[in-house]
């Protein structure tokens, strides 16, 4: 269900974003997904292969995920930690740290059209 | 996080590619964008109350809105996957409660919370609570315009929820511990679950509390009192 929203909120905010005539000829959307976001790739495949079924316009625009890791980085030594069992903790100084640098992402960061 | 940068349209084989930078939520932040600058405006305190299914939320409704009815304006709003049962359970202690049937979607947006806003008269309420869906992953996403989430964690839950549903947690400022009634009868550890809770956000802050024995609810109440006041206070100064 969730994921549903997820493609809902995609398609709205490129519809936005881009005109009609170029949305015509989207041929690929790049979305950056960290494990933070809650967002599962393969539901989220899922949901946007439901939404091309009920949106034939959309049937050769190709949707990308890459899902990324998480890491923190401290703020007392700087030090990136990649963060294991979510354990939010510099794996340096033993401190523990809110500072998310990589793993909340939830980014359409390309967006491919045909000529 | 909105900004948007595009590239030049560069070419790339038959197709042309644009850089961009969009958050995907982008759509449902500009909402929560507004509501937080309404509630600014009227000096009204939104708080987001989190949990799974089942651990205690309406109960606390009620029991908060029979603590702090006389001290201050208090009104609920309350999603639900299908029914309409918990805000008559709220509006029975005589306070305002308004149901939002999210029709199977588990979580609120902010555009749902937007849509009924004018049926609140804003100005004269001075804590508004959104009881979410119950359910600790989806909601967790959702940014409602909130001042505050509070994410509740029932004793009759396992003691190492935090860790697994950390997007949460980490976006909490507080957690109550609900049920402490029950803790006499249970494997489950306070000291685990602040520990499991505090190694994902360690700024997040605890409260036991229970709707049968009122353990905590003072504290609970205090620390809504506060807030009132200094969200009150900010306007004031600014
Ligand atoms: N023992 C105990 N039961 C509670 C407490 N708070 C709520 N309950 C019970 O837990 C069940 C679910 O409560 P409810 O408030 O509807 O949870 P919600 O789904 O999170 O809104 C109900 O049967 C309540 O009576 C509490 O503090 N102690
Ligand atoms: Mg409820
Ligand atoms: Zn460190």
């Amino acid at each position: 269900m969730h994921e549903t929203s997820i493609v809902n909120s995609i398609m709205r905010t490129l519809e936005l974003e881009f005109e009609v005539e170029k949305m015509a000829r989207l041929k690929g959307i790049y979305v950056k997904v960290g494990i933070l976001s809650n967002i599962e790739p393969r539901l989220l495949h899922n949901a946007y292969d439901a939404f091309q079924m009920t949106n034939p316009g959309y049937t050769d625009a190709e949707l990308h995920i890459e899902s990324t890791e998480l890491k923190i980085q401290c703020e007392l030594c700087n030090h990136e930690t990649k963060v294991k069992n979510y354990r939010f903790i510099c794996e340096n100084c033993g401190s523990p740290s809110k500072n998310v640098i990589q793993g909340e992402e939830m980014l359409i960061h390309k967006v491919e059209f045909n000529d | 996080m909105s900004t948007i940068e595009k590239s030049n349209k560069a070419a790339r084989g038959t197709a042309q590619c644009e850089n961009t930078n969009i958050n995907l939520l982008k759509a449902n932040d500009f909402v929560a964008d507004i509501i937080r600058k309404e509630m600014t405006k009227s000096n009204t305190l939104l708080i987001n109350v989190t949990s799974s299914a089942g651990s205690g939320k309406t109960t606390l409704m009620q029991k908060t809105a029979e603590r702090l009815k006389d001290k201050l304006t208090m009104a609920v709003m309350v999603g639900d996957l299908e029914t309409e049962r918990d805000a008559a359970r709220i509006r029975e202690t005589g306070i305002q409660a308004l149901q939002i049937v999210t029709g199977g979607i588990c979580h609120l947006e902010a555009q749902m919370i937007h849509q009924v806003l004018d049926q609140f008269d804003l100005p004269s309420i001075d804590l508004l609570f959104i009881e979410n869906v119950g359910n600790l992953v989806c909601p967790s996403s959702f940014d409602l315009g909130e001042d505050y989430r509070v994410t509740l964690m029932a004793t009759t839950e396992g003691d190492d929820k935090p860790r697994k549903y950390p997007k949460m947690f980490l976006t909490s400022e507080m957690m109550l511990v609900s049920k402490a009634d029950l803790l006499p009868h249970l494997p489950f550890s306070v000291d685990n679950v602040v520990k499991d809770a505090r190694e994902v956000n360690h700024e997040i802050e605890v409260i036991r509390v229970s709707s049968v024995t009122e353990e905590g609810i003072d504290e609970w109440c205090n620390w809504l009192l506060a807030k009132v006041e200094d969200k009150q206070m900010a306007e004031v100064n600014a």
